[in-house]
């Protein structure tokens, strides 16, 4: 088969998985949009001083449980790390 | 579509867990050609996702990984993960058979070079059941650091089809039209080692049906306590305090007739020991209480085990937990009656309660296999007491929490028994 020809079948057939997987990609695609708004929130938050997880929930107005999700998740994939004790809370602080 | 394949082995493992693993590696070593299948993306089973093991304290990844590489890298052992197991008897003296399907990973094991770039590169965050739902993964992903095979899989429930992964795989392995492939394995003799789960949190309604914050299961306790785990340290999950005061629930699902577990799952005791004990190392300056019924220190060394505990300055309170509701400042609220002391209804609030929750088989035969189980659903020996892993069928053996709930050294043990009863098995045949 020729490079071009490969290419063609290639986008057809993208065409079909996404038309058979319009509904997962529909909700992962909303799902991201959500996510990407809490993320850029909780960098702008993070953007000054380390900040414990009561504290970027005020600013950020959102529920503790869930800035602590997003914070283990972005430290896990090495956008946030752990920084000085406070009380009984550690702060947070951006790696970049 | 392909051809449909059948494999052929000496002998067949159902769960590639320690137990399997252990039955597999006996088996290879002895030169028998041994395929082990597991319905999960890697093997290992629970042992791998615990922190540290009771009563040694061993790091549980650091004693289980070598055994999973030693099967991986054996020359008589081929690992078949992320597999459904579709039936299984035995047809003739010689012949066991298995029908399997080879579920889609999205990727191609023989390409991908577990880089992980794929999973850096997907912008889709799924809550992550390994590490306790307490963070998230990528839509695509290798389920953890230890997994083997260090292949991701693609969740399509949650892929976008961005295309981003396709594009920054060095090796072309994406394959987003992969499609599940029966195949089938014949042998000659067959392990079940098909292990447990937990009860769930949401059976008992007076325990909060997993709608409180801060009560959290043994295993996601086992997550949180491990190195690798979601926090990277003991975190109260609903706002990232260090908790000062820490309790566990026992036979939170075992030994309750109106839970239809009426059985003691075993480890749940010394679980919560080993755990309390790591916790105050963790955590100097926290309070530990276990609520217990009575402490079943069944092992070698497990009652020394014990004792240490109490000395270290855990506390042990004699009593049955009636109810578990929301306290002040997001402490669950623990209401039972103390069996010891004053006696009477008693109140107390902690950062974090653990429920040692009860300990169910994983898989059920029914309409797979004619395998024989007990009324509690366990995998039934035909000779409990001379010999406990002969199953009804000829030649199928069982090995591990299949057959009832145990620790890891009886499993062990168990699992090297079944091993010498299949090779003797194959043996007869000859
Ligand atoms: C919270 C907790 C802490 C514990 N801590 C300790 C400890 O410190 N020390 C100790 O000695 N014990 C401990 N235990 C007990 C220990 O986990 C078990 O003894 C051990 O893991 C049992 O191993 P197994 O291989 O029998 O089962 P599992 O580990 O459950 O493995 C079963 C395997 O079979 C696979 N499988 C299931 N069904 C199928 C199917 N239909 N087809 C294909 N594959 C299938 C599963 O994916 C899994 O990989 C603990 C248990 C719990 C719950
Ligand atoms: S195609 Fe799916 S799995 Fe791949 S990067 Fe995009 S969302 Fe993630
Ligand atoms: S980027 Fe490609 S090679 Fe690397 S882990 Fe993902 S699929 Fe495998």
């Amino acid at each position: 088969m020729s490079e071009e020809k490969k290419q063609s079948t290639a986008t057809t057939d993208m065409k079909k998985l996404r038309q058979e997987r319009k509904e997962y990609i529909s909700g992962a695609r909303d799902k991201m949009k959500g996510q990407n708004k809490i993320i850029k929130a909780l960098k702008e938050a993070l953007s000054g001083d380390p900040k414990t997880i009561p504290e970027l929930a005020e600013i950020m107005g959102m529920k503790t449980d869930t800035v602590l999700m997003y914070v283990s998740t972005l430290k896990r994939y090495g956008i946030i790390g752990e920084g000085p004790k406070d009380g009984d809370y550690f702060k947070y602080e951006l790696t970049k | 579509m392909k051809a449909k394949r059948d494999l052929q082995f000496d002998a067949i493992v159902i769960g590639g867990g320690i137990a399997g693993l252990q039955s597999a590696l006996d088996l290879g070593d002895q030169g028998y050609t041994v395929a082990v299948v597991d319905k999960d993306a890697t093997i290992g089973g629970k042992m791998i996702r615990l922190s540290k093991v009771f009563p040694t304290l061993d790091c549980a990844s650091c004693i289980t990984t070598p055994k999973m590489s030693s099967a991986a890298h054996h020359e008589n052992i081929t690992l078949f993960t992320y597999c459904t197991l579709n039936n299984l008897d035995r047809q003739t003296p010689d012949k066991v058979v298995a029908q399997l399907i080879q579920e889609a990973r999205y990727v191609d094991p023989e390409k991908c070079i577990g880089c992980r770039k794929c999973e850096y590169g997907c912008p889709v965050y799924v809550e992550d059941d390994e590490q306790g739902g307490f963070n998230m993964r990528k839509a695509i992903y290798i389920p953890f650091s230890n997994a083997i095979p260090q292949i991701p899989l693609l969740d399509v429930e949650n892929c976008s089809l961005c295309g981003k992964c396709a594009k920054v795989c060095p090796t072309d392995a994406i394959r987003y039209d992969m499609k599940p492939e029966e195949f089938s394995i014949t042998a000659k003799t067959a392990v079940l080692a098909t292990g447990f789960e937990l009860s769930s949190m949401e059976q008992k309604p007076q325990y909060g049906l997993d709608r409180l914050q801060n009560v959290v299961s043994s295993m996601q306790m086992e997550r949180l306590l491990a190195p690798h785990g979601p926090y990277n340290r003991v975190l109260r999950p609903s706002d990232g305090k260090e908790p000062d005061s820490i309790a566990y629930v026992q036979c939170a699902g075992s030994r309750d007739e109106s839970l239809g577990i009426p059985y003691c799952s075993r480890v749940c005791c010394m679980y919560a020991i080993k755990q309390a004990m790591l916790l105050s190392g963790a955590l100097p300056l926290a309070d530990i209480t276990i609520y217990y019924m009575d402490i079943r220190a069944f092992g070698k060394g497990y009652e020394q085990f014990y004792q240490n505990a109490k000395a270290m300055g855990i506390e042990f309170v004699k009593a049955k937990v009636a109810k578990i509701t929301q306290g002040e400042n997001q402490t669950a609220k623990l209401r039972y009656e103390d069996q010891e002391g004053n006696g009477g209804v008693m109140e107390r609030e902690h950062d974090l309660v653990i429920l040692s929750l009860g300990i169910v088989p994983q898989w059920d035969p029914e309409g797979i296999c004619s395998v024989g189980c007990g009324q509690d659903g366990f995998i039934k020996s035909i000779m409990p007491k001379i010999a406990p892993t002969v199953t009804n069928i000829d030649g199928v053996y069982t090995a591990g929490v299949a057959a009832g709930p145990k620790d890891i050294v009886d499993t062990i043990t168990e699992a090297g028994a079944a091993a010498m009863e299949a090779s003797n098995y194959m043996k007869s045949l000859a």
